[in-house]
């Protein structure tokens, strides 16, 4: 396979990996207010992506790919709200371990290293179409 | 006619490849640009030496056999070019990953401008070739 095709594959494997991390990043967003529903319940719990590189044998390049999605075992944030169905005795509500503060930067780190790659993409492709067109 | 035997096209294909081969290393570390503990790699320069390696590949160093029994060895690598980590990149982040995206775009733009001075290069060779036997404008 062509050197210049394989950069291809690599990139996309990268903005599929960014892709992946919107996903969760907007499950963790969209979540901001799943509280729990019983008293002694517990709220949504953030999740996290990981990376992890990974040589792709078929055409022999690291790619990279969505190591796990894990939980992010912090403690949970408490509201005050004795009228809550969950609430303590106390009249504490879990509310979830997200802020929406970090999902934001994060997403907008996603989105620089989706348009990185895409950039990459671009670029390669140029390379292609002027190799090509030598035979012109 | 082979136009690799004419110097210039032989070493500017030599080019086109480590073009081509860097652009890849590159999109590695852009891909890479979250992971934990990656480090950025990069090409040594192409020069001469890579030129002569180069075309000492093409002929082929591989074991010779004399029997159909006899194993054919395997070549070294694929590539000529060589490889190198920065072991010391500009930023590592917490996660231990050095890929400064700002570089490596500025490296990809760099390898791209090269590639397209190559091509025009190789398309004006072709063109005065084409003038001399009488095809030319």
């Amino acid at each position: 396979m062509d050197d210049l095709l394989r950069t291809l594959r690599i990139s996309a494997s990268g903005m599929k990996a960014q892709g992946t991390r919107l996903r969760v990043i907007s499950e963790n967003v969209a979540n901001v207010d799943s509280l729990p529903t019983q008293a002694g319940g517990l709220p949504y719990r953030r999740k996290v992506v990981t990376f992890r590189n990974e040589l792709d044998q078929a055409i022999g390049v690291n790619t990279v790919r969505v190591d796990r999605i894990k939980t992010d075992l912090s403690d949970f944030q408490q509201r005050f709200d004795p009228a809550h169905p969950a609430a303590d005795p106390n009249g504490y509500v879990l509310t979830p371990n997200v802020s929406t503060l970090v999902e934001m930067t994060d997403m907008r780190e996603a989105q620089r290293s989706y348009e990185a790659n895409l950039n990459v993409i671009k670029s390669s492709k140029s390379m292609l179409q002027d190799t090509i067109a030598l035979m012109r | 006619m082979d136009l690799n035997k004419l110097t210039l096209f032989g070493l500017m294909k030599g080019q086109m490849g480590w073009l081509n081969r860097r652009q890849e290393v590159l999109a590695q570390n852009v891909a890479n640009s979250d992971t934990p503990g990656y480090k950025p790699a990069d090409l040594q320069p192409f020069d001469f030496k890579d030129m002569v390696k180069r075309q000492n590949m093409q002929q082929g160093r591989g074991l010779s056999t004399t029997s159909p029994m006899h194993f054919a060895g395997t070549r070294a690598a694929t590539s000529p070019f060589a490889e190198s980590q920065d072991v010391t990149p500009y930023e590592t982040s917490p996660n231990g990953n050095g890929v400064v995206l700002e570089e490596q775009m500025a490296q990809i733009a760099e390898t791209q401008v090269q590639h397209r001075l190559t091509t025009e290069l190789y398309r004006k060779h072709i063109g005065m070739i084409k003038i001399a036997i009488g095809k030319g404008r």
